[in-house]
This record gives C-alpha cells, sequence and structure tokens, in this order.
C-alpha cells in the first residue's frame, strides 16, 4: 500500500510536470504554483538515474555511494544522539512521575525548549565540548551533533514515558501496595512494564527527532561528512544539476525510516508476549 | 491472638468538607484464626472500605484496626495478608508463573525458592499446566485462580478478598467458590470476603456480617452452621435454604435505595506506598 | 485516578519558581565563572539586546510569524478536508494513512531545499507549504483517527436507527473528532513556528526569525542571537497558548486523556 501511495505521488508529480506552467504561476495574484521546468522539477526518472552517476566531473564514484555514506555518518550521530536523548527523557520522566511539584515546574519549561531554535544552541553546544576535555578524551565534533539529536529526542520520551508511568491501572498500584512494595520496586516491576506500549510511539517520534537534530546540527556547525551537508551543497548546484539534491534527500528520507523501523523491531520483541491490542 | 480485630472504628471521607461521607461508624468486629467470614450490604455500606482498613489502603478516622496482633500499618509491612481484587489484575507481561512469584520477589526470595513455592501454588490452584501461558491466553475463572495463587504464595494467616468472583459467570462463580473452599482448607487461612451474593455469603463462611449504609455500621452477625465439609450438594441442603433466608431477612430491613453519593466516589485518598 | 482539584495558585508557583531559580542560576554562573559574552550570554545581556532591537526583532517574527500561522490555517483546513474523505472513501484511507505513517518518520523539512528551486527566491511560498505539509500531517493523522475511532456501541445504536453515513458523520463522528482536533492543534502550533525557522535554513529569503539568529550567530553577536531566540520562544509560546485557549473554548469540560499521534 505504501508503494502505492509512492506511485500515486510519482504520477501527480509527473503530472503537474506535463500541464504546469514552466516559470510558476500566480493564483490569484499569489505566486503559488511551482515551476514546472525541468530545473526546477526534474523527471523522477532522472532522479533515480542520477544516483548511478558521478558526483561531479572526473570522479569516477557513482554518487549513489558518497550519498549513502553521507547517510551512514549522519546515521551513527543520531544513534547516539538517540541514545543520550532517551536516557535523559526516561530519567526526567521518573523524577517528574515521583515529584508532581517537578512536573509542574519543570514541564511548561521542556515543552519551550522545544521552541529554541536548534540552531542557536549549535555554537553553544560547539564551544563548550571544546572546553570540555576530560584528560585524554578529546570532544569530538560529531559529539555536539549528537547532543544536538538528544536535544530534540529527549522531550518526546519524557513526555511519552511520563504519561505512561502515570496510567497505572489504580489497582495495581493496590496491589503493590499491599505487598508494602517500595516506590522503587513499584517503579521497576510495574509502572515501567505498564509504560511500555505509551513509550514504543515516543520513541518513534524521537528516533526522527534525533535525526533532525543531527541534521540541523550539521546544518550549523559545518559538520561535513553527513547527509545535512550534502543537501545544502547539492541546492546550491540545482540550477546546473538539478536532479543531485534530489538524491541526497530521498536518502535522507530511508534514513528516516530506517532509524523508525529499528524502534519498530524493539517494539515486536519488548511487546511479543503481550496480546495484540492498538498500542499507537 | 485474634487473627483481625477492629476496634471502635469509623471511617469519613473528605472530613470537614461539604461532600463528607460516613463511610463506616463504630465498628467492632474480631476475627478468629480460621475463620471465613463474609462482608455483605447493598452498596455504599462501606464493606470494601472495612476490607482496605484492614488491609492497611487506608487509615482509619478513629478507632484502631490489629492484624495478627499487631496495628494494621505493621502487618502490612510484614505482609501478613494476601489479598485479590474484583479483576484478577495480573501483569500482561509476566508469565502465570512470574505473576505468582511477585509477592515473594518482594520479599527478597531467591529465585529457585521462588520458583519452588510458585509451582506449588499453581499445583493448589491447578492450574500447572499453564505455568508458562500468559494471563491473555487464559479464561476470567483462570486468571482469577492464579491472583488466588499470589495472594497466598507467600503463605499468609490472612485472605483478604474483594468480590473476586464478581466479574465471573454463575457456574463458573459457584465452581471457584468450591475451590476456595478446598484451598483455604488446605492452607488453613483465615478468609474475609466481600460479596453482593447470598448464596456465596452463606456457602462460603462461618460467619457472614450484614452491614448496612448511611452510615456504614454493622446490623447483624450470623453464624452459620453448615459443617466444615461443604460441597455441592450443601448448596440443595434445606440448612441452607433456611440460612439463606435468615440473612436476606436480616437484609431486607436495610433501606438500599440510594441518594446518597457513592463511597467508592468519595475515595479520593492515595495508595500509600 | 482524579486528583483533588488543584488550586491555580498550586499550579502557578512551581514553573515560576523554577523559571526564576534557572535565571537567577544562569546570571551568577555567568559572574562567577566570567563567561565571555561570546560563550554563553548572561540574562541580563540577552534582555539589553533585546530591548534594544525590539523593532526588528518585531520585524523578523512578523515575517515567520506570518509564515508559521499561513501553513498552521492551510495545513489545518487541508487536513480537516482530507481526513473527511479518508472516513469516507476507504480506499483513499488506505492510500495516506501508510504515507502519512511513512512520512511521520522522515525529516521532511529538508524538502524545503528543493521547495526553494521552484519558487522564486523572494517567495515566501517554500516556507509557507513546508508548515502547510508539516501541520497537514499532524492535523490528518489526528483528525481521521477521531473520526474513525468511534465507540461500536454508538455506531451500532446510530444503525439502529437506520441512520445515514451522513448522520452518522453529524451527530457521532465530528462531534468525536473534536477533542482530537485540538489535540492535534497544540501540536501543531509550535511545530509550525519551528518548522518555519528551520525552513529559512536553507536558503531563500533571508527576512525571517531563523535567518536573523544564524547571521548574528557567524557575526559573534551572541547576545543580539539570543534576543532572536527570546523572539522566537515568545512566538512558538504565543502561538501553543493560542492553540490552548482555542481549546478551552470549544471543548469546556477538558478532555479526556486523548493519545496523541503526529510529529
Amino acid at each position: 500500500m505504501f508503494l502505492l501511495a509512492l506511485v500515486l505521488v510519482t504520477a501527480i508529480w509527473e503530472l503537474y510536470k506535463l500541464v504546469g506552467p514552466p516559470d510558476g504561476g500566480t493564483v490569484f495574484g499569489w505566486t503559488i504554483l511551482p515551476r514546472a521546468n525541468d530545473i526546477a522539477m526534474p523527471h523522477v526518472w532522472e532522479m533515480l538515474s542520477r544516483y548511478a552517476d558521478p558526483e561531479r566531473r572526473g570522479s569516477s564514484t557513482p554518487i549513489a555511494v558518497i550519498v549513502l555514506q553521507g547517510a551512514w555518518f549522519t546515521f551513527r550521530i543520531a544513534i547516539v544522539g538517540f541514545a543520550i536523548g532517551t536516557l535523559l527523557g526516561l530519567g526526567l520522566a521518573v523524577l517528574m512521575a515521583r515529584f508532581k511539584v517537578v512536573e509542574r515546574g519543570l514541564l511548561p519549561y521542556l515543552v519551550i525548549s522545544q521552541t529554541v531554535p536548534l540552531i542557536a544552541l549549535a555554537p553553544l553546544v560547539v564551544s563548550w565540548g571544546g572546553r570540555l576535555s576530560l584528560g585524554a578524551f578529546e570532544w569530538p565534533r560529531w559529539l555536539s551533533a549528537a547532543v544536538m539529536g538528544a536535544f530534540l529526542a529527549f522531550f518526546p520520551v519524557a513526555v511519552g514515558t511520563l504519561k505512561g508511568l502515570t496510567s497505572t491501572p489504580p489497582a495495581s498500584l493496590e496491589l503493590m501496595a499491599s505487598y508494602a512494595a517500595s516506590w522503587r520496586q513499584t517503579l521497576f516491576k510495574l509502572r515501567f512494564p505498564a509504560a511500555v506500549p505509551f513509550m514504543i510511539p515516543a520513541l518513534k517520534l524521537a528516533a526522527t527527532a534525533s535525526v533532525i537534530g543531527v541534521i540541523v546540527a550539521e546544518l550549523s556547525t559545518g559538520l561535513a561528512g553527513g547527509v545535512g551537508r550534502l543537501i545544502i551543497e547539492y541546492a546550491r548546484q540545482a540550477t546546473g544539476d538539478p536532479s543531485k539534491v534530489f538524491t541526497a534527500v530521498i536518502v535522507t528520507a530511508l534514513l528516516g525510516l530506517v532509524m523508525v523501523g529499528l524502534v519498530g523491531l524493539a517494539d515486536v520483541t519488548l511487546m511479543r508476549n503481550r496480546p495484540r491490542e492498538a498500542a499507537e | 491472638m485474634n487473627a483481625v480485630e477492629v476496634r471502635g472504628v469509623s471511617k469519613v471521607f473528605n472530613a470537614g468538607r461539604p461532600n463528607a461521607v460516613e463511610a463506616l461508624v463504630g465498628i467492632d468486629l474480631t476475627i478468629e484464626p480460621g475463620e471465613f467470614v463474609s462482608l455483605i450490604g447493598p452498596s455504599g455500606c462501606g464493606k470494601s472500605t472495612q476490607l482496605r482498613l484492614i488491609a492497611n489502603l487506608t487509615e482509619p478516622t478513629s478507632g484502631e484496626v490489629l492484624v495478627n496482633g499487631k496495628p494494621a500499618r505493621a502487618a502490612r509491612l510484614d505482609q501478613d495478608y494476601g489479598m485479590a481484587f474484583q479483576q484478577a489484575g495480573l501483569f500482561d507481561w509476566r508469565s502465570v508463573t512470574k505473576n505468582v512469584e511477585l509477592p515473594l520477589e518482594l520479599k527478597g526470595w531467591d529465585r529457585a525458592r521462588r520458583r519452588q513455592r510458585a509451582l506449588e501454588m499453581l499445583e493448589l490452584v491447578k492450574l500447572s499446566e499453564f505455568a508458562d501461558h500468559f494471563p491473555w491466553q487464559l479464561s476470567g475463572g483462570m486468571q482469577q485462580r492464579v491472583a488466588i495463587a499470589r495472594a497466598l504464595a507467600a503463605h499468609p494467616p490472612l485472605l483478604l478478598m474483594d468480590e473476586p468472583f464478581g466479574a465471573l459467570d454463575e457456574m463458573t462463580r459457584e465452581h471457584m467458590q468450591v475451590e476456595l473452599l478446598r484451598i483455604c482448607g488446605q492452607t488453613s487461612t483465615t478468609v474475609v470476603f466481600v460479596t453482593h451474593s447470598i448464596p456465596e455469603a452463606v456457602y462460603l463462611s462461618t460467619r457472614v456480617v450484614v452491614m448496612s449504609p448511611r452510615p456504614g455500621r454493622i446490623t447483624d452477625v450470623i453464624d452459620v452452621d453448615l459443617g466444615t465439609h461443604r460441597d455441592v450438594e450443601t448448596r440443595e441442603a434445606d440448612a441452607f435454604f433456611k440460612k439463606v433466608t435468615e440473612v436476606r431477612e436480616a437484609l431486607r430491613g436495610i433501606d438500599t435505595t440510594g441518594i446518597e453519593p457513592d463511597i467508592e466516589q468519595a475515595l479520593e485518598e492515595p495508595v500509600e506506598g | 485516578m482524579r486528583l483533588p482539584r488543584a488550586s491555580v495558585f498550586s499550579l502557578m508557583w512551581p514553573p515560576v519558581v523554577f523559571g526564576v531559580a534557572f535565571l537567577v542560576l544562569w546570571e551568577t554562573a555567568v559572574a562567577v565563572f566570567d563567561f565571555q559574552t561570546y560563550f554563553l550570554p548572561p540574562p541580563s545581556a540577552i534582555w539589553d539586546a533585546f530591548r534594544a532591537n525590539t523593532a526588528l526583532i518585531w520585524e523578523a517574527t512578523k515575517v515567520s510569524g506570518l509564515n508559521a500561522f499561513v501553513g498552521l490555517v492551510v495545513g489545518t483546513a487541508l487536513g480537516i478536508a482530507m481526513s473527511f474523505l479518508l472516513a469516507r472513501f476507504r480506499l483513499l484511507n488506505d492510500l495516506m494513512t501508510p504515507l502519512a505513517i511513512g512520512l511521520n518518520a522522515v525529516p521532511i523539512f529538508v524538502l524545503v531545499a528543493i521547495f526553494n528551486n521552484m519558487y522564486p527566491i523572494t517567495s515566501e511560498v517554500p516556507r509557507r507549504l513546508m508548515v502547510t505539509l508539516v501541520v497537514y500531517f499532524i492535523v490528518l493523522v489526528n483528525v481521521a483517527r477521531g473520526l474513525s475511532e468511534v465507540g461500536a456501541i454508538q455506531l451500532e445504536l446510530m444503525r439502529s436507527y437506520a441512520a445515514s453515513e451522513a448522520a452518522i458523520l453529524r451527530k457521532v463522528r465530528i462531534p468525536n473528532a473534536v477533542p482530537y482536533l485540538f489535540t492535534a492543534l497544540k501540536i501543531a502550533a509550535p511545530a509550525s513556528v519551528i518548522t518555519a525557522f528551520v525552513s529559512e535554513y536553507f536558503g531563500g529569503s533571508q527576512n525571517g526569525l531563523g535567518s536573523r539568529i544564524v547571521s548574528n550567530i557567524a557575526l559573534s553577536n551572541n547576545a543580539e542571537a539570543w534576543a532572536y531566540v527570546l523572539g522566537a520562544c515568545l512566538l512558538g509560546l504565543a502561538f501553543y497558548l493560542t492553540a490552548l485557549v482555542l481549546e478551552r473554548v470549544a471543548v469546556p469540560g477538558g478532555i479526556s486523556a486523548v493519545e496523541q499521534v503526529g510529529a
């Protein structure tokens, strides 16, 4: 079905190219119709065939390799960002679940933190990292990107996990009370396992978020080697080489899908013993 | 030493506020070891509240509750009782065996000992074949049996049950009643049992405590002398019907139409950990 | 579990206390550790920069804000319209849903790079298009869910009245979907603002908050950059609060926990 949808989108793209104004058009005076010429909107088959061609004149490596390498680079950083963000999010969720005061005081700021443009934090993270050398450990530049990925990833994890931790059935909580279980015991034996259905969709959002964070980081800290940098570069060359930017964009999309797919794998493993109700 | 002693207990919810509810007033009750005592009465009579006071899941406004000779709180911290609710409340993510092991884990038992005891309990409730199944694979009645196995896993002297068979159909219910008596007979457990059903109360108990609402209080205590060996035929005996009638008449004198808000709605107390 | 009605005060004081404590900590840390302004400006410096540049910040805010707003409105309208179609035509539903879920996983904001080439360089349309797209999917997924996840009992009741599909839509599905719409708006409102900024990183016109922040950082004017960031946060907050207020107005009596779906 997903493939069918893709085919449909491709069909609409090509259809528009066929009938759309080559230099863009106006509707009621607003320039909202995109240009349909081959430079702004290359044909789909041109995009796909571009993968086989080299990145620039004189090189023999097909662009597919370059772009995939970029995706791999970004992917590894995104995984680290995801891990850090998840740990941070879980920690905050537990803190907020334990102390209502912390939830009331902190949650509004967590929400606001997500409106802070990442691009403003980038130089901050980079320069802090520069100063943070513990002994032999030197802060690598990519770690700043991972931190920014973590910054976007922690929020959905915190919110989703908090919701899960506080949605435990009261009867089960009473059961644990009847066993004189401590808060810690109740947390690990009851609240967390019961929260997993809430955490899975949150982790999927976090996976995408960490990719976004890393890409924005690549753009704003000038980190080379990742897919974000490639997109900007190729976008600049669009007039000469229109399909180039699409190669990078499509691969980025695949990267996002892979990240979410990995969480989906975890979903299947963790939920295998539970009845198959809608977890999303 | 008595299994349970309730002395001059009263419980008021939302005390001092306009929506205050007198859930229980002037409760005095003594339960001896080995007894099976049912609490029966219409909605709002405070029977569930009474049970939760014994379980120390809530505190009395006045009076005291002693369990096993200790204050209720100490008894709870020492895990001197097991509890079963209307919903089996098994953990979806644990196998049947691991569900039964839960109280033992919390007591710090090691793995081997826990597993052995859990399997013993499953044998007691006749669910050994389902040891590695998961709760959603079991019927309602079977889940309740696992819940009972869990409640008795640590061999507590006291078992508290809040309408555990309420969600089951009549046939399963009667079967479970027979099973419960068998299990409790084998383990010599004292039982305090909350129910809506008169036949159930009479069939299971050595004593039936009749309660009435507004305010919640004990209006009658009826001894049930149907003997210690009860089976399917007991339900068809004359003595049984006579007792059921006696309890029914004790209940009839109680005004069962409710205009007072439900006790449950007033229950706004956090669960103590 | 229902909690006793918390007083407004008990809801307000923790965030205020936390916020004040944080600002004080920040200000003292900068003073004590003698951070250079290019490293981390203290709140006082940011506030000064904000006051000094208020007019400029306001201009930039208007640009980004308008982009976000247009995208939000159009995206919401399209999302609602499409969700009605999805509720009506199963085939469309089966096509759209995997696409929506798939695109949810993808950092689609990179499409702005492509959009920028489709329009004249001074146009704000690429950004608005991006915001529309992001908002569209958020609203679509949530409202479609609200329209379709109606209790089976309610549907059977309506069928026993021989109600037409249109009547079921009006009387059952739409009221059911309203809380879902507002859940979506609470996510989409801040998302529209963020997407508006992020879209500015990829070139195109440089009048919005995002590009201002970038240029100030490039010039190491950190206090000024953070003043624009403050403007950005205020814009995001304004959008979110508006969504909250709309929710209170349209769904009085509160919303029972509705699971959030979408970006």
